[in-house]
């Protein structure tokens, strides 16, 4: 097949017009052929006799490739045969791996001196970082910029967002190709290196994001300020539950005896020593305004519901005007409510509660550090009885322990006081005396 | 290069003549007296009158500007004209001879200084025109806003309003007033009136050469009646566009190839206006070496082009002269040359002291003045006393002076007012009109179109660049980029009879890089022709033939050869819409093709030139579908456009489009940027070919770094909608703007600098313009270094935006070294 110009590659047969046997005389058209701008013929350049033709009309043929043989009958022919067309060459890559480094990298590293000069605060920020920053609260006058002459760039502003950055993260990060994490694994969820991933090796399939509910969102809100706007932590202390199994028990068989119509559970128990609690510390019994403290003088009981829509903490209003059977059934209903969706949405403020209960003792939760529905000043985290040996009169007997977790906001109570308070309500529990 | 144009090597060799003989050329050899025209009955009286009165308010009207230039005011009343006068007094007789034969069918092309042109085909169509149809004309121009001004309290007969139309019309465009010929934005040097015939005036020296001969084409290929006649100076037979127009009006084919009623020179007359002075400059005895225009005939043609040299001072003898000119003309025997002997009495323009002639040679010349021998003439014919030719004189000065009071006046003859109104000229720039044909007949084609060769091999192709069966389809199986541009010309060539293409090796060649190829089978000669190697002729007569009514299809081979035709393309191509106050449409679409390989004139990308340049549509299609497409839009239209086309990817095939390119009509409208890839890193916006080198970059930047940039296809550059590329950059925040044209000044800083403006606060870093290198374009094999390559965006990305990991670059972008390049020039 004739190169017809520079350019052309491939020409495609129009039309053979010898078959095989045929014999030819030089001068004959063999066949015609095209390029994408023109036709041509090709004529035989020798007398003969056809003897192979590897094409057909139409194939599309590369060019200085046999199409066909001409010669005397019998000659061989199979080594005119045209092979397959070699495989493009692979594509080499600009830069091989281990090209050594340039005089630009050079320039780079100038550019790395400069930056190391520039004081905290005056690193240039481009617009688009300066706008990221200021929608999520950065402050980027104290970061130092990843971009070129030390630029606060975009990335700089994600990277900052919510959680601190290890000195070897922020390092890896600047010089890009990693993602960090929202949250990191570190303490208070800095961001370690190892919590880096590579950006090359994302890989979708591992996850789907789904997005937020409306109560979720509600939830994420109001714990995440609760941990950034308190000073709050936990205390833990065990009670020996005898008394309240004794009193559940009662209370069972009164209630199948037909004496009353309240089902008073472990829960509503400890809430009523709570209360009573509460009144012999009425600090306690508080929400923390920052510059002053508001001390109830009732009770209004948070209790925290988990719902099929997440977490609700519906709160009785005047809980220490009650008796265990109203106390009961009162609660019972406000967790009826926000499972069935109808509570009042007014009790749902963190506001409409003095003090909250969060039972988890009935999923086996031994300790757990509750955090508290700001602006209260404490939540108590209810966990389950576990047996505990005791040594009394020289005899180890197993009495069940009930574990109590008390987070406090220590901006409104000391750890002394907190203490008192728990030792009072573990007091109040081994001692409650009602009258069932 | 037609094969059935034999070049015998022994007719060529071995010629039965051995010297070139020239026809003679006649000079000065009118002499007859009035009383021998009367006697032959070629004019009445009145006509002789009609003459005088021409003249004398020709002579008039140039009288009064000087006055208003020189002096600050006309009959006492005062008014300040800053702009050009350039005065034709001494010539009435040159202007009125070459009217007197003309009708509105035929058409006038003029220079710089044309106001008598004007006036003396004006005059001429009012006297000829039937008084119903010069009614007509009046009371529709502007809907009547020129004649309501020109004819308000008058009461006399049609023509003499008409001539208070014509002089005030003129006037009001001199003075820049909406009621002008062309709303005041032609001016002096560019006012005209198509419906007398009256063509473009052109403020380029031998504007006029090439655009004249384009329209006689048009007038040719569309069958209309009448002839076109190239008012030029002396001093405009030296430029370029002259000699390329009468190249082109010489051309043998339209006498060996052309067929039918098509066989048969150009209906075109090329008057030169002899007036001595090309500007200061004398054109006989010092700046040219011609002797007289009238010699340049014989370089052109064996019968050198009919030229003749007569008397410019004597108005007979230019009637005479035009009346046998026009007359081979119309037998299609042109073209034609005549050389008119003339002299101008004022300056090249009111500020010219004329330091270069001596007042000796000017008082000679108007001893000699053509106006005062003619009226001695006509009184010593016994034609009219000296009182009845006062009298005439005094009707005029009369009319004048009205007319003037008129036309200087605010609250009759306003101007525009662009403070207030201040997207007004704006709007005039494009006409954007949408128009299947804009001829009138059936278009000649030679075969029905699904019987040609091209279509047949077309329909073969696979319209997509992989297969059914996922397979990539090899480049000659590919409906590539030219496979697109040949549906859409040739669908309009079958829809528009008045279509044409033309250009170096358009027709059995099929175009230089075959994308005409099935063209020749289809079309008969006169609709798709090679021209002669003249650039400014391919453009300039396009202009005039799209000028007159016609769309047209130039092509340019080499972008680089735009510089060939710089004047046509800059200053006449994009100027005669709005210059004409919105009257004349220009459907030319000019092909431009955009090479690589060839080296530093022939590898330039030179967008940016045109988009510098007001009134051009700009397309740079780089796929099969956008090619068809824009071409179909920009065919559809009525604006010129220019349509760059790169050599590197004509045999792309389609590789974005879903399902491939429609085998149908449809329009992709001009001025909407495409998204090729979507992404969320960085934005690249790519012109031209450029955007395969950036969609390589894009696999580069994810495989590496997993970062994901979004591909914009510019597509058309003028118009441009920058939406679709503000969306990206809010997403992104950085983008990088790319393209084959010398980044030095170059479109794509214009488009940085207006996405930095109007992206401002979404911006991570600063736009980046990668062009290629301010340098030559060096050889195919170094080229590497000089068009922007995939690697040029990883390193800016690097060095700009955000350095990448174990990032190292190939090239240097980095400040110091912008600065020392800029230092250095290049």
């Amino acid at each position: 097949m004739p190169k017809q110009g520079q350019s052309v590659e491939s020409c495609i047969v129009s039309e053979f017009k010898k078959k095989v046997g045929d014999s030819v005389s030089k001068g004959d058209i063999l066949f015609g052929y095209e390029t994408d701008k023109a036709t041509f013929e090709e004529e035989a350049k020798v007398d003969g006799t056809v003897l192979a033709i590897f094409y057909k009309d139409g194939d599309e043929i590369p060019v200085l490739s046999n199409v066909m043989v001409i010669g005397a009958p019998g000659e061989s022919f199979a080594e005119f045969a045209p092979t397959a067309a070699a495989k493009p060459s692979e594509v080499t890559p600009m830069v091989p791996e281990d090209a050594p480094l340039t005089a630009n990298k050079a320039d780079n590293d100038v550019n790395g001196a400069i930056t190391s000069t520039i004081e905290s605060g005056t690193a240039p920020i481009s617009p688009r970082a300066r706008a990221l920053a200021v929608k999520l609260g950065v402050n980027a006058a104290v970061l130092r910029g990843s971009g070129p002459g030390g630029r606060v760039i975009e990335r700089d502003i994600k990277a900052a967002v919510n959680c601190p950055v290890s000195g070897l993260a922020r390092e890896l990060i600047s010089e890009g190709g990693f993602i960090a994490p929202q949250r990191g694994s570190g303490l208070a969820g800095t961001i370690k290196a190892a919590d880096l991933k590579p950006a090359a090796e994302e890989a979708p399939d591992e996850y789907e994001v789904v997005k937020m509910s409306n109560i979720r969102k509600l939830i994420a809100k109001s714990m995440h300020a609760s941990l950034q706007n308190s000073a709050q932590l936990t205390h833990m202390l065990g009670a020996d539950a005898t008394v309240l199994q004794k009193l559940r028990a009662r209370a069972k068989k009164a209630l199948e005896e037909g004496r009353t119509d309240a089902n008073i559970t472990i829960n509503d128990l400890v809430c009523m020593a709570v209360i009573k609690a509460l009144k012999k510390f009425p600090e306690v019994n508080s929400h923390c305004l920052g510059d002053s403290l508001r001390i109830f003088k009732t009770v209004n009981l948070g209790l925290a519901v988990d719902t099929p829509r997440g977490l609700m903490v519906p709160a009785l209003k005047g809980a220490d005007q009650m008796d265990i059977e109203s106390l009961s059934k009162a609660l019972k209903a406000l967790a009826d409510d926000c499972r069935s969706g109808s509570v009042n949405p007014d009790l749902l403020s963190s506001e409409a509660a003095s003090f909250t209960v969060s039972n988890l003792g009935g999923f086996g939760v031994e300790w757990f550090t509750p955090i508290l529905n700001v602006p209260q000043s404490a939540i108590l985290g209810v966990g389950t009885m576990v047996l505990r040996p005791v040594l009394k009169d020289g005899q180890v007997s197993f009495v069940p322990y009930m574990g109590l977790s008390l987070t406090y906001d220590h901006r409104a109570i000391d750890g002394g006081l907190a203490t008192r308070f728990l030792k009072q309500l573990a007091a109040e529990i081994e001692n409650l005396e009602l009258d069932i | 290069m037609p094969k059935s144009l034999y070049i015998d090597p022994q007719a060529t060799l071995r010629p039965e003549e051995h010297e070139i003989v020239f026809p003679r050329i006649p000079v000065m050899q009118y002499d007859k007296s009035v009383q021998d025209e009367l006697n032959e009955g070629n004019f009445t009286r009145e006509d002789l009158l009609h003459i005088y009165r021409d003249m004398f308010t020709i002579r008039e009207f140039e009288t009064m500007l000087n006055l208003v230039k020189t002096t600050g005011g006309y009959n006492g009343v005062p008014y300040n004209n800053p702009g050009p006068a350039h005065l034709s007094a001494g010539q009435e007789a040159a202007a009125v001879g070459m009217a007197y034969n003309l009708d509105t069918d035929d058409f006038i092309f003029g220079s710089h200084r044309s106001h008598g042109e004007i006036l003396a085909k004006g005059l001429r169509s009012i006297e000829i025109l039937p008084e119903e149809k010069l009614r007509k004309i009046m009371e529709e121009f502007w809907d009547g806003a020129t004649l309501k001004v020109a004819g308000k309290g008058f009461e006399g007969s049609t023509r003499e309003l008409g001539i208070r139309f014509l002089l005030y019309g003129a006037m009001a465009e001199i003075f820049a007033r909406t009621t002008g010929f062309n709303k005041g934005l032609g001016g002096s040097m560019h006012t005209f009136f198509t419906p007398f015939g009256i063509y473009p005036n052109n403020a380029i020296v031998g504007g006029s050469g090439a655009i004249a001969v384009g329209a006689a084409l048009y007038k040719k290929v569309n069958r209309k009646k009448g002839i076109v006649v190239a008012n030029l100076g002396d001093g405009a037979m030296a430029r370029g566009p002259v000699l390329e127009g009468m190249t082109f009006a010489s051309m043998d084919q339209f006498r060996t190839l052309w067929e039918g009623d098509m066989k048969g020179g150009l209906p075109v007359l090329i008057n030169v206006m002899d007036n001595q002075y090309a500007m200061g400059g004398q054109t006989r005895g010092e700046t040219m070496g011609f002797t007289f225009p009238a010699r340049l005939g014989a370089g052109f043609n064996p019968e050198a082009w009919h030229a003749e040299r007569v008397d410019g001072y004597n108005p007979l003898a230019v009637i005479d002269a035009f009346r046998r000119k026009k007359a081979l003309l119309e037998k299609k025997e042109g073209p034609a040359l005549l050389d008119v002997v003339t002299y101008r009495y004022s300056g090249h323009s009111p500020s010219d002291q004329s330091s270069y002639r001596t007042k000796e040679e000017i008082a000679a010349w108007e001893a000699e003045d053509c106006i005062k021998t003619f009226a001695e003439k006509l009184t010593g014919a016994g034609i009219a006393t000296p009182e009845e030719l006062e009298a005439i004189r005094e009707h005029i000065r009369g009319t004048i002076f009205e007319m003037y009071k008129l036309a200087i006046d605010e609250s009759v003859s306003p101007r525009m007012d662009l403070v207030r109104e201040n997207e007004l000229l704006g709007d005039m720039m494009f006409s954007n009109g949408s128009v299947d044909s804009m001829g009138d007949g059936t278009p000649e084609v030679l075969m029905p179109m699904e019987e040609n060769p091209r279509v047949k091999q077309i329909a073969g192709k696979c319209r997509f660049h992989i297969d059914a069966d996922g397979n990539k389809v090899s480049k000659m199986k590919a409906y590539n980029i030219k496979d697109g541009l040949f549906e859409a010309i040739i669908d309009r060539f079958y829809k528009d009879s008045s279509l044409i293409a033309y250009g170096e090796e358009n027709r059995e060649w099929g175009g230089a890089f075959a994308v005409y190829r099935g063209l020749t089978e289809a079309l008969p000669y006169h609709r798709l022709f090679n021209s002669p190697i003249a650039e400014a002729a391919i453009i300039g007569t396009a202009i005039g033939y799209a000028m007159c009514g016609g769309r047209v299809i130039p092509e340019i081979m080499y972008c680089d050869f735009l510089g060939c035709c710089g004047d046509e393309i800059f200053n006449q191509l994009p100027k005669w819409q709005a210059m004409s106050g919105n009257i004349l449409k220009m459907p030319v679409v000019v092909r431009v093709s955009v090479g690589s390989k060839y080296g530093a004139q022939h590898s330039q990308d030179w967008t940016s030139l045109c988009t510098h340049i007001p009134g051009l549509k700009v397309v740079f299609p780089a796929t099969p579908y956008d090619a068809k497409g824009l071409m179909n839009s920009a065919l559809q239209g009525t604006d010129p456009v220019v349509f760059f086309e790169s050599q590197r990817i004509y045999d792309k095939g389609e590789e974005f489009h879903e399902g491939g390119v429609p085998e149908g009509y449809y329009e992709i409208p001009l001025g909407e940027p495409d998204i090729k890839r979507s992404g969320s890193d960085v934005t690249f916006l790519t012109i031209g070919a450029t955007l395969y080198r950036a969609l390589e970059a894009a696999d580069m930047l994810k495989e590496r770094y997993g970062l994901k940039a979004e591909v914009i296809d510019a597509r058309t550059l003028v118009p441009f909608n920058y939406e679709t590329v503000i969306k990206s950059v809010k997403k992104t925040g950085r983008i990088i703007i790319a393209g084959d044209a010398s980044a030095r000044c170059s479109f794509l800083n214009d488009l940085a600098a207006n996405i930095a403006d109007l992206c401002f606060d979404y911006l991570d870093a600063a736009p980046v313009v990668l062009g290629s290198r301010n340098w030559i374009t060096p050889c195919h094999e170094l080229e590497a270094a000089f068009f922007p390559q995939p690697s040029w965006f990883l390193d800016v990305i690097d060095e700009k935006m955000m350095p990448l990991k174990d990032y190292v670059p190939v090239g240097n972008f980095t400040s110091a070294q912008q600065i020392i390049r800029a230092k250095k020039g290049v």
